[in-house]
């Protein structure tokens, strides 16, 4: 995929060109340096799952895996992100096994309710169970401590990562 | 846990509907959404807190070529907020009420060049004197000095001068609270579209596509067909988005018409704190006159509620406050005085609560104060006093025979044990580092409008037969509710197939677009369930008899027959299926699709809103939270360990969604009583993004136990009450109440943190 910043065409002046995995598709953009990678992934990407409750790194909800490591869209900028990284967004996670179990997981345990921090928390989740298949129940909470949830109380969010937690040790290795 | 009946899909804990797409990431709030050709706006706003307008400049090395700048003049209609009371306008045009008031809008190609446009345009404003501080509202206000007041309501009952000469003890206290942030994880925001027709599409965040309609008709001089309003995907709203939103629709809307282009607001988190509705500031102060032996004989309650600069939703909020003020206790004595003070802030509004959190941060920390001063334990104390069946309530409303109350206190105090605990409270004992604290709340919410509010709204909904086909539904929803995040749409739906006797996958609940729905009033003031639920339960119930009687002549040549699990079944034993009936119902055109039913109160309900006498609520939700903290001797680090929280919600819909609710806003109401502050500097609120506004993340929670008690609401076939704001209710004064047999001291004043702990127990000290 080839894509260009905000509706100029060509490599504006200053502007940079990096090339990324972003959800195991390799993406070749041309940004303003310190242009969001939220704002990238969502508007010239499309990619509009990742969402943006402040802006300044304090409620998750903007959270995606860059080469494995949960981290603020918000407050990573073009500049930061080097060229061959992997990026992981909701979208991404919801094509792969471990993310069908954790949608199906926090469905059932009734963990969304407004639903704007849960593509977020999917992501810190999954980002828990990647180096941990069995977390306690602190190491649970320590993985989601930035991310706001204003709803549910997080009662129930922590239920639906111990059961995708569970699920996913069971399920078969391959898969 | 959860002890409910089931009754088909009334009690059971089916999945939300709403729930996969939004984990998906596929769900679309507003700020998802792209039209062709889109720009976006921008507000101009108030440099000061109060002030008269001179004129715009606008900066003349700013290229404007790509800008639409909109003014008052540009208003077609009126330029006022109909709300309940006529005096905010959408842009000021001749004096400006707070710093940040709005006072011309543009729009541009994209967010930052609209957002640079906005700082471009100055207003010249002569400034004139402000008040804006909560504490010097308070400090006016006793010392007698002059307020303008934006509303004043008092409630009567008995006499109060007897109530004080019967008295052998008299308890004066005053309790405060501060400006909370509803904080709906996502910000406000709306998209206008404009039509070929000179009309416009609104779509937005929003949780009363009601409010916005009439709003946006009268601003825009539009007649109603042509504003059509639909809601998208909301991110929380908590009240939030109750009022404000027919704001920021009509800034978007005032931008479209006059740019000819869709027009996309979204505020950012700084913007959206600064200037949109926070929770109420309070002052409240308790005098009341009691027996030795315990009996409240007369209640004098002072209520004041802090503004802002219009009216706006203050006279509700008031009216929940005053009526809540005393609630639960019998007292022959009572006089409520009620008033909203004006002020340069922007308008205070509606927040999960409405003025109830207030009342019983006061109440029920007070009640806590008359047991210890007659020397009683406060479990007994509110035993002793708590409504008995026939008593009448501060309005003259009746306490039915049998109600929820009671028994949710009985069961909160056996649950927690609350005796033998309340025994091993350390009162600030120096024997040990950790002080242990057990205190209870006992409080709950009128569920529905208050007062006159149903009888004016008289909400409809209805349920409209569709083709099915490809697996579509065969039964739609109609109605204005909104799914904000509570539930709605499973809900409603539960409630709708379980009139029927069909699968939940049969009925469908679009998000409410007004060119589609009828009015069923607003998603406020826990209403939905209990009262939308009920309207949705008597039109589907009208719609299974015609099919039943359609199918009894069709098939069975009629012979009377039930419609159950989607089958149409005659006393012989014929069966027809759901789908089948339904569609060959349908082939005919004349036979009637939609069956729309009205909400009617309870008989014989009776209200007089100038004297708030009468029955104040259709019925009531009650809980009881017991709440236990430790503190830290050496840090005075406040921890809540565990709340058992016993309510009755009358009949459960869904336990699952239920007990959500529960945990929201119990967690949402710690916050409250624990954590979230919002000064005032400048006109400003201090706290003004998430780094100063600190709300509760998951490492601030107790341990949470919950158990419903089903006291159903007799007036309706789901039985439901209200559930959505009950749960924040309580939180606060069960915490304060624990701290304080914890340390031995009383704070009066939200938020309950450690310096004011500090100082508390620094007086005494002193005193010692
Ligand atoms: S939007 Fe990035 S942390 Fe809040
Ligand atoms: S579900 Fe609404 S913020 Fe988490």
């Amino acid at each position: 995929m080839n894509t260009e910043s905000a509706g100029e065409k060509g490599l504006g002046h200053g502007w940079i060109r990096r090339t990324w995995v972003v959800n195991g598709e390799e993406v070749s953009l041309s940004v303003p340096p310190l242009r969001r990678v939220l704002d990238i992934l969502r508007e010239e990407l499309g990619l509009t799952g990742t969402k943006e409750g402040c802006g300044e790194g304090e409620c998750g909800t903007c959270t995606i895996l860059v080469d494995d490591r949960p981290v603020c869209s918000c407050l990573l900028v073009a500049a930061q992100v080097p060229d061959g990284s992997r990026i992981l967004t909701i979208e991404g996670l919801s094509a792969m096994e471990e993310g069908r179990i954790l949608e199906a997981a926090y469905v059932e345990a009734g963990a969304v309710q407004c639903g704007f921090c849960i593509p977020g928390m999917l992501m810190a989740s999954y980002a828990l169970l990647r180096r941990n298949g069995k977390p306690t129940d602190a190491e649970i909470r320590e993985a989601i401590a930035g991310n706001i949830c204003r709803c549910t109380g997080y009662v129930k969010i922590v239920e639906a990562i111990r059961l995708a937690a569970e699920r996913i040790g069971r399920a078969p290795a391959g898969k | 846990m959860v002890t409910v009946t089931r009754r088909g899909y009334i009690g059971l804990p089916v999945e939300r509907t709403d729930a996969i797409e939004k984990a998906q990431g596929k769900a679309q709030y507003v700020d998802d959404l792209r039209r062709p050709d889109m720009w976006y706006g921008a507000v101009v706003r108030s440099p000061v807190s109060h002030g008269f307008i001179e004129g715009l400049d606008r900066d003349p090395d700013f290229d404007w070529s790509r800008v639409v700048l909109v003014t008052p003049e540009d208003i077609p209609g009126r330029n006022v907020v109909e709300s309940l009371v006529h005096d905010m306008p959408f842009l000021a045009s001749q004096e400006v009420r707070y710093r940040g008031e709005p006072v011309a809008l543009v729009a541009a190609p994209t967010r930052e060049a609209a957002r640079a446009a906005a700082a471009a345009v100055k207003p010249r404003i002569r400034a004139a004197p402000s008040l804006t501080v909560p504490d010097d509202v308070v400090r006016i206000y006793k010392e007698g000095g002059e307020l303008e007041y934006l509303w004043r309501q008092d409630i009567r009952k008995g006499d109060i001068e007897r109530g004080f000469r019967e008295a052998e003890i008299v308890v004066e206290r005053e309790y405060r609270t501060g400006y909370a942030e509803q904080l709906y994880l996502e910000p406000q925001g709306m998209i206008a579209v404009p039509q070929e027709d000179g009309g416009v599409l609104i779509e937005g965040s929003m949780q009363c596509p009601y409010y916005v309609h009439p709003e946006l008709c009268a601003l825009l001089n539009l007649p109603p067909e042509k504003v059509r309003v639909r809601q998208t995907v909301v991110g929380g709203a908590f009240g939030g988005k109750e009022d404000f939103p027919s704001l920021i629709a009509g800034y978007c809307a005032l931008l479209a018409l006059k740019s000819g282009r869709a027009v996309k607001m979204v505020f950012d988190r700084e913007e959206d704190i600064l200037f949109t509705t926070k929770r109420h500031p309070s002052w409240v102060r308790h005098r009341t006159g009691l027996t030795r032996d315990g009996r409240i004989t007369g209640w004098q309650v002072d209520f004041l509620l802090i503004g802002g600069a219009y009216a706006t939703l203050s006279p509700v909020v008031l009216a929940r406050g005053i009526i809540h003020a005393t609630i639960g206790y019998r007292c022959d004595n009572v006089l409520i005085e009620g008033r909203v003070v004006r002020t340069h802030m922007p308008p205070s509004g509606a927040f999960r609560g409405f003025g109830a959190p207030q009342a019983f941060w006061a109440l029920e920390s007070h009640v806590d104060e008359l047991a210890e001063a007659c020397g009683m334990r406060p479990d007994e104390f509110r035993l002793r006093n708590a409504y008995r069946g026939g008593d009448t309530m501060a309005t003259g409303q009746k306490v039915p025979e049998e109600y929820g109350g009671p028994a949710v206190l009985r069961k909160a105090l056996e649950q927690s044990r609350f005796e033998a605990r309340f025994a091993h409270c350390s009162r600030g004992s120096t024997l040990t580092d950790r002080w242990y604290g057990i205190g209870l709340a006992y409080f709950c919410h009128g569920a529905g409008f208050t007062g006159d509010g149903e009888a004016r709204i008289k909400a409809r909904a209805a349920v409209e037969l569709a083709g099915g086909g490809e697996g579509g539904p065969l039964v739609v929803i109609r109605a204005s509710s909104t799914e904000m995040g509570q539930g709605a749409q499973t809900v409603l739906r539960q409630i709708v197939a379980e009139a029927l006797g069909v699968p939940i996958e049969s009925v469908s609940y679009p998000l409410p677009d007004t060119a589609l729905v009828p009015d069923s009033g607003p998603t406020v003031a826990s209403r939905t369930t209990m009262v939308v639920g009920a309207v949705l339960y008597d039109a589907a119930v009208a719609m299974k008899k015609a099919l039943e009687g359609f199918v009894s002549q069709q098939f069975f040549d009629g012979a009377d027959c039930v419609l159950e699990e989607a089958v149409f079944r005659s006393g012989s034993g014929q069966a027809v299926d759901f789908e089948r009936a339904v569609q060959d119902y349908l082939r005919t055109a004349e036979r009637q699709q939609r069956f729309e039913a009205v909400f009617s109160l309870p008989p014989g309900s009776q209200w007089d809103q100038e004297n708030f006498r009468g029955d104040a609520y259709p019925d009531y939700s009650w809980a009881c939270y017991v709440a236990e903290v430790e503190v830290e001797r050496a840090t005075l680090a406040i921890r809540p360990i565990r709340v058992t929280a016993v309510l009755d919600i009358g009949r459960v819909v869904n336990p699952v969604l239920a007990e959500g609710q529960v945990e929201g806003g119990l967690v949402q109401g710690l916050g409250y009583a624990m954590m979230e502050k919002v000064g005032v500097r400048d006109g400003l609120f201090e706290a003004d993004r998430l780094q100063t506004y600190i709300v509760p993340g998951v490492l601030d929670i107790p341990e949470i136990r919950i158990t419903f008690l089903e006291f159903p609401y007799r007036y309706s076939g789901p039985g439901a009450k209200g559930l959505g704001e009950l749960p924040l209710n309580g939180v606060a004064p069960a915490i304060g109440n624990a701290l304080k047999h914890a340390v031995g001291r009383r704070i009066h004043d939200l938020p309950l943190t450690p310096e004011k702990l500090f100082r508390a127990i620094e007086e005494r000290l002193v005193e010692q």
